[in-house]
C-alpha cells in the first residue's frame, strides 16, 4: 500500500524523481523530532541555478510547510548554516513543544461558541444589551 | 461689487469678501486649515496662500485679505489672482512642509485617518518627500473632558477649538499657552469643558488632536453606513448622519441645515449613540403574579386584546412620549378613538399647550432662522442653554452681533450671554406688560416649558401673548410668539391632536390610581403611572415605563425607523432607518397595525405607504417635509384675551439634568458620566 502511495501520490513523502535526486546528489544533514529528513547537495555544492547551496526535506508522511520546526525552518532558508543537530540550543522552560498549523485536521482550532465548538460566543461589537426586568 | 480676475476667470463679488471667498466663486481651490465659515478669522495656518498682484509682493494669506485690499493695474485693470502659479505651489509645499515637521507620521493609528485634512491636503498639495531628518516635538496630552480624547502631538495650532469655545459656545473652555514652538493648546487647569457644545470641537479638528473619545478606534470612516436624518434628543430636530458598520451605531455627527442647527449639534445628539445598545427592550413581555416574563408576539397582542374588549371605552387611555413619531401617534390615536376612548395625552409633562388654541399657540413662530433678523428677546420660564443647545448658540450669534437686548424671567442661569434678568416669576411678566424695557419691532417673545407645566400654565400662555402683542413680537409680518419645546414628538402629536377629547382625561389624570383601567403607554417614561391600571408599554428602553408595564410590546428607536418628526418651529422632518430594531422589536406603528388586527377591528393601512397616505388625507401639513405649515397670528390675538390670572411661583426649570431628558440618554454610559461632572461642577460651584 505505501508502495501505491508513493508511486502515484506527489503530497506523501517524496516523488519518485526527488527520490532518486536525493540518492544521486543529496547528503543527509539530520533529522527533526517528527521524522522529517533534511538534505543538502553533497559537499555543499553550488546550484547553478540558485548561486547557491541548495537545501532541501523530505518530509515523513504527508508534505506539509509548517510541519518544520523553527531551528530547521531557518537552516532550510539559509537564515543559519549551522543545522540545529549541530548547534547545542536548550529550550527556555518557557517555550512550548513547536506544532505544525493544525488548520484542516480535527485538532484545529475553533473559537468558543464555533458550531464546531463548546461554549459561549464572547460578545461582539455589534450585539446590544438587552434589558431584563429585575424583579 | 468688484472685479476681480482669480486665474484669469473674471468675477464680480462684494469688496468685503475675503480673497479665499472670491476663490470659491470663481470656482479655484484654496487649501486651508484655520480658517472656517462660521469662526473669526485667524490666519495663522498659512496654507491658503495665494498670489496677487496689486497687493504686496509676497505669498497672501487668502483668508486674511479683503478684495477692497487689493489695488486696481495702472490703466484700471482688475486686480488678479493666482492660486495656482509656481510661486503659489512653491508656497504650499514650503508651509506643509512646515507643518508636517512636528506632525508624528501615525496615521494607521489614528482615528482621524481617512477624513483628515492635513492628510490629504499632503497629498494634494504637499512636496512629494520630506527632508526633515531631526527629532520631532512631543506634547503631553491633555484631560478636556469624557467627551473629547486628545493627542496634542498632532495638533497644528489652527485654533479652531479655541475660537469655537470662545465664539460658539461662549465658555472659553479652551485656550493657547506658551510661543512659539511651545505652544500648546489646553484648557489650562486640565479641567473638562463646560460647554453643552463641546463634541464639536471633534469636528472642526482638521487633524487628529481632538477626536471623540467615545469613538475611540471603534471604526474607520470608510466602514460606515451613512444615513442622513434628523435628531430627537431635544425639539430643534437637527439634521444628522447616523454613522453604522453592520448593525450598530458607531456615531453621530452634524448634518449642514441652515434653516435649524447651522452645522453644530449639541453633545446630547451626538453622544447618546452608546444608550441606543443598552438596556434594550429585545422581546415581548406579560406580567404574571407581579413579575414580567418573556413572551412571544402572537401571546402578547392577544393578552392585550383580550383586556381590551373587557374593558369599557371611558376606561381607556392612552399617553404618548417624548421620542414617538407621527405615525405611530396617529395609529395610536386612531386606534384608541376607534375604542370611543377620548383620553388622550402627549403632554406627560402637563403642559397646558392645546391645539384648540390655534397652530400658533404652540409653534416656535419666529422660526429658528428668525433669531437672526430679531431685534430683542425675552425669555420666559425658559433656560435654552439646556432646552436647546444649539439654539442657545443661535441666540448668542445674534447677540455678538450688537444691537440685541436679551431680558429673562424665570431661572437666573448662565446662558453664556447677558442679559436683564427681570424676575423669576410671573409677577416679573405682568411688568413686563406694563412697561418693556426698550420699544422692539421685532420681538421674540420665548416660552419655555418651565412656564407652561403649572397648573396655571393657560394663564401664563395668554399673558406671554399680551406681551408679545403689546410689545413689538406680533406685527405685519412678524410673529415673534416662540413656543420651545423640549420633546422631539410634542408638536407632532398636538398637531395630530392627541389631547383630551370630549370629557376626555388629560395626562396626570390617566395617571392616577383607580381612574382607568388599561393605559397604552407609547414611550411616555418621564410620568409615573400609579398602580390599578393595566399598562400597556410600547417603547424601546428599560426605563421606568417598562418597569410599570402589564405588557412590554418592544419597538424600534429613532434611528431604526421611517418616522415623521415636526420640530419646535413646526417643519415637519423625516427620519430614516440607519439600523434595525434589536431582536423581535418593531417598529412601532406596526405593532399597533398588529395589535388592532388582534381586536378585530384592523386600522385602514396595511404598510407605512398607506399609512401616511391617511396621514396626509387627515393633516395635508405632515407630509409637507422641510416645511413650515401655516400657523394664524390671529390666533395668538385670541389667547392674549383669555383671563390671566397666574399665581406668584418662581418658574421652575424644566430640564434639572440636560444630559438625563430621555429613555435613550439614561441609557448611556457616556450621558451618566457627563451628568456626574455637570453634577460636580454645580456642587463646587455652590460651595
Amino acid at each position: 500500500m505505501s508502495y501505491i502511495i508513493r508511486f502515484f501520490t506527489w503530497w506523501n513523502r517524496a516523488t519518485l524523481s526527488t527520490g532518486l535526486w536525493t540518492l544521486l546528489y543529496g547528503e543527509r544533514v539530520g533529522t527533526d523530532e517528527f521524522g522529517n529528513v533534511y538534505y543538502r547537495r553533497r559537499g555543499g555544492k553550488k546550484d547553478k541555478a540558485l548561486g547557491f547551496e541548495r537545501r532541501w526535506v523530505i518530509y515523513k508522511g504527508y508534505a506539509e510547510g509548517s510541519a518544520t520546526p523553527p531551528g530547521w525552518y531557518g537552516w532550510l532558508h539559509h537564515t543559519v548554516d549551522t543545522p540545529p543537530t549541530q548547534e547545542k540550543y536548550a529550550p527556555k522552560e518557557w517555550e512550548l513543544p513547536y506544532r505544525p498549523n493544525l488548520t484542516g485536521t480535527s485538532a484545529a482550532y475553533h473559537p468558543p461558541g464555533s458550531i464546531l465548538a463548546e461554549g459561549r460566543r464572547a460578545p461582539a461589537g455589534g450585539d446590544y444589551q438587552a434589558w431584563t426586568p429585575e424583579a | 461689487m468688484t472685479r476681480i480676475l482669480v486665474d484669469g476667470v473674471e468675477v464680480d463679488v462684494p469688496a468685503e469678501y475675503t480673497l479665499l471667498q472670491a476663490c470659491e466663486e470663481a470656482g479655484a481651490e484654496v487649501p486651508r486649515f484655520c480658517f472656517h465659515e462660521r469662526l473669526s478669522i485667524a490666519g495663522n495656518c498659512r496654507m491658503c496662500l495665494v498670489e496677487v498682484k496689486g497687493g504686496p509682493p509676497k505669498p497672501q494669506a487668502s483668508c486674511a485679505i479683503a478684495v477692497k485690499d487689493l489695488r486696481p493695474g495702472p490703466d484700471g485693470a482688475p486686480p488678479e489672482v493666482f492660486t495656482k502659479s509656481p510661486m503659489v505651489k512653491k508656497a504650499r509645499e514650503g508651509v506643509m512642509e512646515f507643518l508636517l515637521v512636528n506632525h508624528p507620521l501615525d496615521c494607521p493609528i489614528c482615528d482621524q485617518g481617512g477624513e483628515c485634512d492635513l492628510q490629504d491636503q499632503a497629498l494634494a498639495f504637499g512636496g512629494d518627500s520630506s527632508r526633515y531628518a531631526e527629532n520631532k516635538r512631543a506634547v503631553e496630552d491633555k484631560y478636556i473632558g469624557p467627551l473629547v480624547k486628545t493627542a496634542m502631538t498632532r495638533c497644528i495650532h489652527c485654533t479652531r477649538c479655541v475660537r469655537f469655545t470662545a465664539e460658539i459656545a461662549g465658555t472659553s473652555d479652551m485656550g493657547a499657552i506658551g510661543r512659539g514652538e511651545d505652544m500648546e493648546i489646553t484648557t489650562y487647569l486640565q479641567t473638562a469643558m463646560t460647554s453643552e457644545l463641546q463634541g464639536n470641537v471633534t469636528d472642526l479638528c482638521p487633524v487628529g488632536a481632538l477626536l471623540p473619545k467615545p469613538q475611540n478606534f471603534r471604526a474607520r470612516p470608510w466602514e460606515y453606513q451613512k444615513t442622513e436624518t434628523i435628531d430627537v434628543q431635544d425639539a430643534l430636530g437637527s439634521a444628522i448622519r447616523v454613522d453604522a458598520r453592520g448593525r450598530e451605531v458607531i456615531r453621530i455627527l452634524p448634518r449642514l441645515n441652515e434653516a435649524v442647527n447651522e452645522e453644530w449639534i449639541s453633545d446630547k445628539t451626538r453622544q447618546v449613540v452608546d444608550g441606543l445598545k443598552a438596556q434594550r427592550l429585545d422581546r415581548p413581555y406579560i406580567r404574571e403574579n407581579g413579575r414580567l416574563r418573556p413572551a412571544s408576539w402572537q401571546e402578547a397582542l392577544g393578552t392585550v386584546a383580550a383586556k381590551t374588549k373587557a374593558t369599557k371605552a371611558e376606561k381607556i387611555g392612552a399617553l404618548v412620549g417624548d421620542l414617538a413619531a407621527l405615525e405611530e401617534i396617529f395609529a395610536l390615536k386612531l386606534l384608541v378613538e376607534g375604542r370611543g376612548s377620548a383620553n388622550l395625552d402627549a403632554r406627560q409633562d402637563g403642559s397646558k399647550l392645546d391645539p384648540r388654541f390655534g397652530r400658533a399657540s404652540y409653534l416656535f413662530n419666529a422660526s429658528i432662522a428668525g433669531i437672526d433678523e430679531a431685534d430683542s428677546l425675552l425669555i420666559v420660564g425658559s433656560n435654552p442653554r439646556k432646552e436647546a443647545p444649539v439654539l442657545n448658540a443661535r441666540i448668542r450669534k445674534r447677540w455678538l452681533k450688537g444691537d440685541f437686548l436679551i431680558s429673562a424671567i424665570g431661572e437666573q442661569a448662565d446662558l453664556t450671554y447677558d442679559y436683564d434678568y427681570l424676575g423669576a416669576g410671573p409677577d416679573a411678566l405682568a411688568r413686563f406688560i406694563e412697561s418693556a424695557p426698550t420699544a422692539s419691532a421685532k420681538r421674540i417673545v420665548l416660552i419655555g416649558q418651565g412656564a407652561l407645566t403649572r397648573p396655571d400654565g393657560r394663564a401664563i400662555l395668554a399673558l406671554a401673548a399680551q406681551a408679545a402683542r403689546k410689545h413689538g413680537g406680533l406685527s405685519e409680518g412678524w410673529n415673534g410668539f416662540s413656543v420651545l419645546h423640549t420633546a422631539a414628538a410634542r408638536v407632532g402629536a398636538l398637531d395630530l391632536g392627541f389631547t383630551p377629547g370630549q370629557g376626555g382625561l388629560d395626562a396626570a389624570d390617566i395617571a392616577k390610581a383607580g381612574v382607568l383601567d388599561l393605559v397604552f403607554n407609547l414611550g411616555a417614561d418621564e410620568i409615573a403611572i400609579e398602580p390599578g391600571a393595566f399598562v400597556v408599554y410600547i417603547g424601546t428602553h428599560g426605563d421606568k415605563g417598562a418597569h410599570r408595564a402589564d405588557v412590554i410590546l418592544p419597538g424600534a428607536a429613532y434611528t431604526e425607523k421611517f418616522g415623521l418628526y415636526v420640530n419646535t418651529e413646526g417643519r415637519v422632518q423625516e427620519a430614516l432607518r440607519a439600523t434595525f430594531p434589536p431582536g423581535d422589536a418593531r417598529e412601532d406603528w406596526a405593532i399597533l397595525r398588529a395589535l388592532s388586527g388582534a381586536l378585530g377591528a384592523p386600522l385602514p393601512f396595511d404598510s407605512q405607504k398607506q399609512l401616511r397616505a391617511k396621514l396626509g388625507e387627515a393633516h395635508p401639513h405632515l407630509l409637507r417635509l422641510d416645511q413650515i405649515g401655516s400657523a394664524s397670528a390671529a390666533d395668538l390675538e385670541a389667547v392674549a384675551l383669555q383671563p390671566a390670572t397666574a399665581w406668584k411661583d418662581d418658574f421652575a426649570p424644566a430640564i434639572t439634568d440636560f444630559y438625563l431628558t430621555n429613555p435613550i440618554a439614561r441609557a448611556s454610559a457616556t450621558m451618566a458620566e457627563c451628568s456626574a461632572l455637570a453634577l460636580d461642577r454645580l456642587k463646587q460651584a455652590a460651595e
